[in-house]
C-alpha cells in the first residue's frame, strides 16, 4: 500500500497539470485572481463616487433652497445644452439619449402644496441598471436635508421650542443594544463565506488527481498490469486513497496558507481595522479544528472521486461524471447559508452541511464542541462506508473491465 | 506446468447492446449474458512455448485474463505446478508474468522506476532488484534509456521496457496477449527474442497471436479457440495433420471451419 501512495505521489508531482491545480492555482492564480477583483470593484465603486454627473431641474424655483443644494454639490453639473425639459417624458428621453444622467422634476404647485402643509411628490429620472449608482441617494439627502428645514421651520412658526423638535419628530427611538461581540458579527458574515471557499477546494484538490489515479491508469493500459502483482485490491484502493486524501488537504492547507499571508502582507501595507479584528480573534485551536473536520470530508471527496474515476473508461469521460459532483457540492453548502440555519442535533448529521455551519459557529466563537464530535464521527463514518464502497467497487469486474 | 481445464466466462449485456442486438449473429449471446470463453482447456509444460490461436473474438485475450487472474472464471481451473490459482490468485500472480500489446508504462516515471515499482509490489528486496534490474537492462540491451521518462520512449523502447517489467520478479509462466502487434521489425525481434531465451531457461510461454510465422519460429505447441471453445490442442506437427496441409495457415483455416460441440 504504502509503495502504491510513494509511487502515485511521485507522478503526481511530476505532473504539470497537478502541480498547476493543487499548487499553483491556491498560491499564484486565486490570490491574483482576487486582488484584481478587489481593485477593479473598489476602482468601479471610486470611479462612481468622483463621477460628476449632468442634471436637469423642472420647475426648481418652487424649492430653491434644494435647488440651490444640487447645483452645488461636487456630485452634479447643471446641464448647458441646447435641449429644453419641461415635461417628465422629456427628462426620460433626454436620459435614454445620453444628454443628460438624471432629471428632478418638482410639480409646479410644489410650493403651495408644503404652505398647505400637505406631502409633495418630487420625481427623480435617471438609469438604476448601472452596479454602482449613488445618483438617487444623494438627491435623497439633499431631499431630507431641505425637508428636515422645512419641518423646523413649521415647528417653529408654531411657536414650538427648538429642544421639542426631536421629540415631537420622532416620539420613540429604539436603540441597538447587540449583545454579539465584534467576532460573532464578523463571523456570521466571514464565517458564511469561508465554507465557500474551503470546501470546493478540498473537492478540487481530491478530483483532478483522482482523474489520473483511475480513468488515467485505464487510457494508458498500466491498470490491468497493476492488478496483476501480488498486492489485493484492498491495498490498491486504499494506497491511491490515501494519495488523494493527500493532495486535497495539501491543496487546502497551501491555499488556506497562501490566503494569510497575501492578507497579512495586505495588512502591512493598509489599514483594514476589520479584517485585522476578524483574524485576531481566531485561535490556533479554532484553525485546527476546521482542518480536523475538513479531513473527514476530504476522505469522503476522496472515495467517491476515486469510485467515479475507475468507473470511467477514459480521462474525458471521468471529467464529465466530476462536473455533477462538483456543482453538487455546493448545494449542501447553500444550505448551511439559508436564514435561521444553525448546527444543531439534525443539522450535524446532514453531509457538507454541517462541516459549513461548523467552520460558521467556529469564526463565530460560538461553536458547541460536542457538535464538533458528532460531525467527525458521521462524516468519518460516512467516509469509511464510502471508502468500504470503493473497495468494493474495485473488486468488480464489470467496473474495470468496461 | 500450467493447466487449463474446463473454462467458463460469461459477461452480462448492457441495456445499450440489448437494445441495439441484431438476432441470432453470434451463438455465444442469450437473453441476458455473451458467453465469451464456453469451454477452453490446454496445458503448456516447463521449456514449452504455447501459440494460442484464433480469430478476433475468439475469445483469446478473456481466456488469458484468465490466467493472469485478472478475471475470475465461472467454471473451469487454472493450475501452476499443481496450485489453483482460481482460488489463490495472489499465488498466481507471483508465478504469471504478462504483457500484452496494449500494456502501458507509467509516463512520468523513468524506465528504471517503472520496474522497480512493479518488482516492489512483487516483494523483492532491494538487493534482489538492483541485480535483476541489472540483468534485465543488459539483457534486453536498455542502458541508453532506462533513465529517460517512458513518456518520451520510441515504441519499441517502451516494448523492451514492457518485457522487463513483465519477468522482473522471475515469473513460472509467461503469457503474452499478441505481443508483437503494431511494432516494427527491430521491435518485434527483440520479442522473438525474449521469448526464445525463456524457453532455453525452461520457462513455460504461452502466447496469443495472428503471425503464423511467429508459430512456425517458436511453438511447440498450439492451441485454437474459436467461439469461445477449444477446438485443438496438440504439437505443431499434430496441428498440421489436424488441418490437412503442411501450410500453416491453410491448416488454421481448416481446423476453424470444422463444427466443435461445447
Amino acid at each position: 500500500m504504502f509503495e502504491v501512495f510513494k509511487k502515485e505521489l511521485k507522478e503526481l508531482l511530476r505532473d504539470k497539470k497537478t502541480l498547476m491545480f493543487v499548487v499553483a492555482l491556491p498560491v499564484i492564480i486565486f490570490p491574483i485572481i482576487f486582488a484584481v477583483m478587489a481593485f477593479i470593484s473598489s476602482q468601479a465603486a471610486l470611479d462612481a463616487d468622483q463621477k460628476v454627473n449632468t442634471y436637469v431641474i423642472i420647475n426648481g424655483e418652487y424649492a430653491q433652497e434644494f435647488t440651490d443644494k444640487v447645483f452645488y454639490h461636487k456630485s452634479f453639473e447643471l446641464y448647458k445644452g441646447n435641449k429644453t425639459f419641461n415635461t417628465i417624458e422629456e427628462l426620460k428621453a433626454g436620459v435614454i439619449a445620453g444628454d443628460i444622467d438624471m432629471g428632478i422634476y418638482l410639480p409646479s404647485d410644489a410650493k403651495q402644496t408644503l404652505n398647505d402643509e400637505k406631502q409633495s411628490k418630487w420625481q427623480v429620472v435617471f438609469n438604476d441598471s448601472k452596479s454602482i449608482n449613488f445618483l438617487f441617494e444623494r438627491v435623497k439627502e439633499l431631499a431630507k436635508e431641505y425637508s428636515d428645514n422645512l419641518q423646523k421651520e413649521q415647528l417653529i412658526s408654531f411657536g414650538i421650542d427648538m429642544s421639542a423638535h426631536a421629540a415631537l419628530l420622532n416620539p420613540v427611538d429604539v436603540i441597538k443594544v447587540d449583545t454579539a461581540d465584534k467576532r460573532e458579527n464578523l463571523g456570521e458574515k466571514m464565517g458564511g463565506f469561508l465554507p465557500y471557499l474551503l470546501i470546493p477546494l478540498v473537492l478540487m484538490g481530491a478530483t483532478y488527481p483522482a482523474i489520473d489515479l483511475g480513468a488515467g491508469e485505464k487510457e494508458r493500459g498500466t491498470l490491468e498490469t497493476l492488478l496483476l502483482t501480488p498486492i489485493t485490491r484492498t491495498e490498491l484502493v486504499l494506497g491511491k486513497f490515501i494519495t488523494l486524501l493527500t493532495t486535497s488537504i495539501a491543496s487546502t492547507t497551501i491555499t488556506v496558507l497562501s490566503m494569510g499571508c497575501w492578507v497579512a502582507l495586505a495588512l502591512a501595507f493598509a489599514d483594514l481595522d476589520v479584517i485585522k479584528t476578524a483574524f485576531s480573534s481566531l485561535a490556533v485551536t479554532d484553525l485546527l479544528m476546521i482542518f480536523v473536520l475538513l479531513l473527514p470530508l476530504a476522505a469522503i471527496f476522496s472515495s467517491l472521486a476515486l469510485a467515479i474515476s475507475i468507473y470511467a473508461r477514459t480521462f474525458k469521460e471521468a471529467q464529465n461524471y466530476m462536473a455533477p459532483l462538483s456543482m453538487g457540492v455546493f448545494f449542501p453548502i447553500i444550505i448551511s447559508i439559508l436564514p435561521n440555519m444553525e448546527l444543531t442535533a439534525k443539522t450535524a448529521f446532514i453531509p457538507v452541511t454541517n462541516v459549513a455551519l461548523a467552520i460558521k459557529d467556529i469564526i463565530k466563537g460560538t461553536v458547541d464542541y460536542t457538535f464538533v464530535g458528532l460531525i467527525f464521527l458521521a462524516t468519518a463514518l460516512i467516509a469509511g462506508a464510502l471508502l468500504a464502497f470503493c473497495v468494493k467497487w474495485f473488486n468488480r469486474e464489470d467496473v474495470l473491465f468496461r | 506446468m500450467i493447466e487449463i481445464a474446463g473454462l467458463k466466462k460469461k459477461f452480462k449485456l448492457t441495456k445499450d447492446h440489448k437494445k441495439n442486438k441484431v438476432d441470432d449473429i453470434d451463438p455465444r449471446e442469450d437473453k441476458d449474458y455473451f458467453h465469451s470463453v464456453r469451454n477452453v482447456s490446454f496445458s503448456c509444460a516447463k521449456g514449452e512455448v504455447l501459440g494460442l490461436l484464433g480469430p478476433n473474438g475468439a475469445g483469446k485475450t478473456t481466456t488469458l485474463r484468465m490466467l493472469s487472474t485478472a478475471l475470475k472464471p465461472d467454471e473451469g481451473s487454472i493450475t501452476i505446478a499443481g496450485n489453483d490459482i482460481v482460488k489463490k490468485p495472489l499465488l498466481g500472480r507471483k508465478s504469471i508474468g504478462f504483457l500484452s500489446g496494449s500494456t502501458g508504462l507509467y509516463g512520468r516515471l523513468t524506465v528504471k522506476e517503472n520496474i522497480e515499482y512493479f518488482a516492489k509490489l512483487h516483494g523483492m528486496s532491494k538487493k534482489d532488484i538492483a541485480s535483476r534490474c541489472e540483468e534485465l537492462f543488459s539483457m534486453l540491451d536498455m542502458h541508453k534509456f532506462i533513465d529517460k521518462r517512458a513518456e518520451n520512449l520510441s515504441t519499441g523502447m517502451k516494448q523492451k521496457a514492457n518485457i522487463a517489467r513483465a519477468v522482473v520478479h522471475h515469473p513460472d509462466v509467461v503469457v503474452l496477449d499478441e505481443p508483437t502487434t503494431g511494432l516494427d521489425i527491430m521491435t518485434t525481434q527483440t520479442v522473438i527474442n525474449f521469448i526464445k531465451g525463456l524457453k532455453e531457461q525452461g520457462t513455460p510461454v504461452i502466447f496469443s497471436t495472428h503471425h503464423l510465422d511467429e508459430v512456425a519460429l517458436l511453438c511447440d505447441r498450439v492451441a485454437v479457440i474459436n467461439e469461445g471453445i477449444s477446438c485443438f490442442d496438440g504439437t505443431v506437427d499434430e496441428f498440421k495433420k489436424a488441418g490437412n496441409s503442411d501450410e500453416l495457415n491453410k491448416a488454421f483455416i481448416n481446423i476453424l471451419t470444422e463444427k466443435h460441440d461445447v
